[in-house]
């Protein structure tokens, strides 16, 4: 043991005694692991802000659409749409909605006829929209069981909508559905993966059912599955609610789409590794070479140590392990160089930092095995030198 | 063939070493010597008589082409190299012509090579390696390179860096001859008084003054031995 820290000693004293020698042989595994690095930090990093919105939003929703059958106008869901999609075990949450399209929105006394042309979409809700959407309201509340209970003509705004009506934050404002006022309750924030939900006016089911005289059956259902089951729930989720019958189902898991916009550029970022490798290869070489010259010009060392009673294995360890801290220290290095670059580029274009630290440790890996390889050689040819040549006696 | 009582340190039996292999070149030929604890001996010859690789053989630096080469009764060609490696280190504390010293190290970093490698401390190793430079008396030098050092001091930290492992046998190759006349005197006023009971001196040279000053001397020519003189202290 005594003789390894010997060994660690006399390697490193080694490495330091040519500090710039050291420092050109360490660019070769500096580069190739900051290639690394940065190539996969920065072409993550620039769809980096879509990630984070994927992150936070979750890649299980998934959405219900009534199609019916063929010929029918405004297909709907049975009234326990929610009920017979909860059965299915990888359902978290549900909750459905219903499209009042003879409903009219207006949000002033003025403008009827340019509201009638371009009617805002009004929907009934569920309760718990929200929580299942997992989208915070920005302003007031959600519909609640009171408005149910106490018949209130409450009314909550998409985002997008209440931006167009200019609501301000707690304002009292009153708007009419079909001639009927409902008092604006809150306003729902964006909702990234349906975003037809920013431009909608929300009630409660009962208010639908009672002011307007629909019959309540939904036509839309937001459904929460357990994560890495999504699109085995959406799979399962057409034969829950039609359970074998004429109606049609589709679902589509709205974040997939978001999902393969946020992939990375895979052949740029594979250009970028295989530069990478490349700079690690040469860099090898550069690493074999130098070492090679090291080892003549250090010849004479090399017989005084075999003169004093190293062997030739002390001599070759101590070759090699100069070409590991080399691997070491570079591959340190350059780790700490990409992450800097990533930061830095990051920094200057506005992207999320996103960066693989899970694989740096494999790449420095690389660059440890290609500069312990590449000592390998001037490492033997180190432990082969014959100490009565290399010391020039007589 | 010179003999004495209690068994050589070191001992050349018939040995020959044959360099090229198309066209075989005798740099020895069938040398047996033997040399004794407390031998302060000289090795001379001119050159080409073989004297180097008379000093690679006995320093275990290399190997005989035909015929023994034994340490301590031990056959150096038996072993592998680490054993004789730790032999060679163990037993023989080399001085050479152009010091050897390794220049990224300082005087003490030097004489510590020596010490490496043998299940120390590095505060003993130093501790010990310190004293070897106080003892030629360069305590106050220990922390300088090689190039910071006259040519004197660098021969006496080879000579710390012999002396530091307590060897059996000192091996010179021409200790003075890189030296003005004040530093080669004051070397071999060191080397006079490395003379020991239990130790051998050898200094290979071809400096007759040098030369004079040892006990034994052992002429060669030719990669033969042909003279082996001894003589009293008193005719130094």
């Amino acid at each position: 043991m005594s003789s390894f820290r010997d060994l660690l000693g006399v390697a490193w004293t080694g490495l330091i005694a040519r500090k710039v020698r050291t420092l050109l042989i360490m660019l070769g595994p500096i580069v190739g692991v900051a290639a690394m690095v940065g190539a996969v930090g920065l072409t993550e990093s620039a769809k980096g802000d879509l990630k984070a919105k994927l992150a936070v939003l979750g890649t299980n929703l998934i959405i219900g659409q009534a199609g019916g059958s063929f010929g029918s106008q405004n297909p709907t869901f049975p009234d326990d749409v929610v009920h017979r999609v909860e059965a299915i075990s990888t359902v978290t949450s549900a909750a459905a909605t219903t499209d009042l399209a003879s409903v009219v929105a207006l949000p002033t006394e003025g403008g009827s006829d340019f509201y009638q042309s371009f009617p805002v979409p009004v929907r009934a809700a569920d309760l718990d929209l929200p929580s299942v959407l997992q989208v915070p309201l920005i302003d007031g509340r959600w519909l609640n069981p009171s408005d149910i209970a106490l018949h209130a003509r409450s009314v909550v705004l998409g985002a997008g909508l209440a931006k167009q009506y200019a609501f301000l934050p707690g304002e009292t404002r009153t708007i009419k559905l079909n001639n009927a006022n409902y008092g604006v309750v809150g306003v729902l924030g964006n909702v990234a993966l349906d975003p037809d939900l920013d431009n909608a006016v929300f009630i409660t089911q009962w208010a639908a059912k009672n002011d307007f005289a629909t019959d309540g059956k939904p036509n839309k259902i937001y459904v929460r599955s357990v994560t890495g089951q999504t699109q085995q729930t959406a799979d399962a989720i057409p034969t829950a609610i039609n359970l074998g019958g004429p109606d049609q189902v589709s679902t589509q898991v709205p974040s997939d789409v978001l999902k393969a916009s946020s992939q990375a550029d895979k052949t740029l970022q594979q250009t970028a590794l295989f530069a990478g490798l490349l700079a690690l290869a040469v860099g090898g070489l550069g690493i074999a070479n130098v070492m090679s010259i090291s080892v003549i010009q250090r010849s004479s060392e090399i017989g005084i140590r075999r003169a004093v009673g190293h062997s030739r294995s002390k001599i070759a360890s101590q070759f090699l392990l100069e070409s590991l801290f080399v691997g070491i220290l570079g591959g340190l290095g350059g780790a700490a160089l990409g992450v800097g670059v990533v930061y830095l580029v990051s920094a200057i274009a506005h992207w999320v930092v996103v960066i693989a630290y899970s694989r740096i440790p494999i790449w420095m890996g690389l660059a440890l095995l290609v500069s312990v390889a590449a000592g390998l050689y001037p490492s033997i040819k180190a432990a082969r030198l014959e100490p009565l040549e290399t010391l020039r006696l007589g | 063939m010179i003999s004495q009582p209690g068994g050589a340190l070191l001992e050349l039996e018939e040995v020959s070493r044959v360099y090229g292999e198309e066209v075989e070149v005798f740099a020895l030929r069938e040398v047996s010597l033997q040399i004794f604890p407390g031998d302060f001996m000289s090795i001379v010859g001119p050159s080409g008589s073989g004297k180097s690789t008379m000093l690679g053989l006995l320093g275990c630096l290399d190997l005989p082409t035909h015929g023994t080469v034994r340490i301590g009764g031990q056959d150096v060609g038996s072993l592998d190299d680490a054993t004789r490696s730790r032999l060679r280190g163990d037993s023989i504390g080399f001085v050479f012509q152009q010091f050897h010293l390794i220049p990224h190290l300082s005087a003490l970093g030097n004489v510590e090579t020596a010490l490496l490698y043998r299940d120390m401390r590095p505060a003993d190793r130093r501790e010990r390696a310190y004293a070897a430079l106080e003892e030629l008396g360069l305590g106050e030098r220990a922390d300088h390179r090689p190039v910071q050092m006259s040519g004197g001091e660098q021969q006496r930290v080879a000579l710390a860096r012999a002396i530091v492992t307590e060897p059996l046998m000192i091996l010179a190759d021409e200790p003075t001859g890189a030296l003005d006349s004040a530093n080669a005197a004051l070397v071999l006023e060191i080397f006079a008084g490395l003379e020991s009971p239990e130790r051998a001196v050898v200094m290979v040279t071809h400096d007759a003054a040098v030369a004079e000053t040892a006990l034994r001397k052992v002429s060669m020519r030719d990669g033969r031995i042909v003279s082996d003189e001894r003589r009293s202290v008193a005719a130094r």
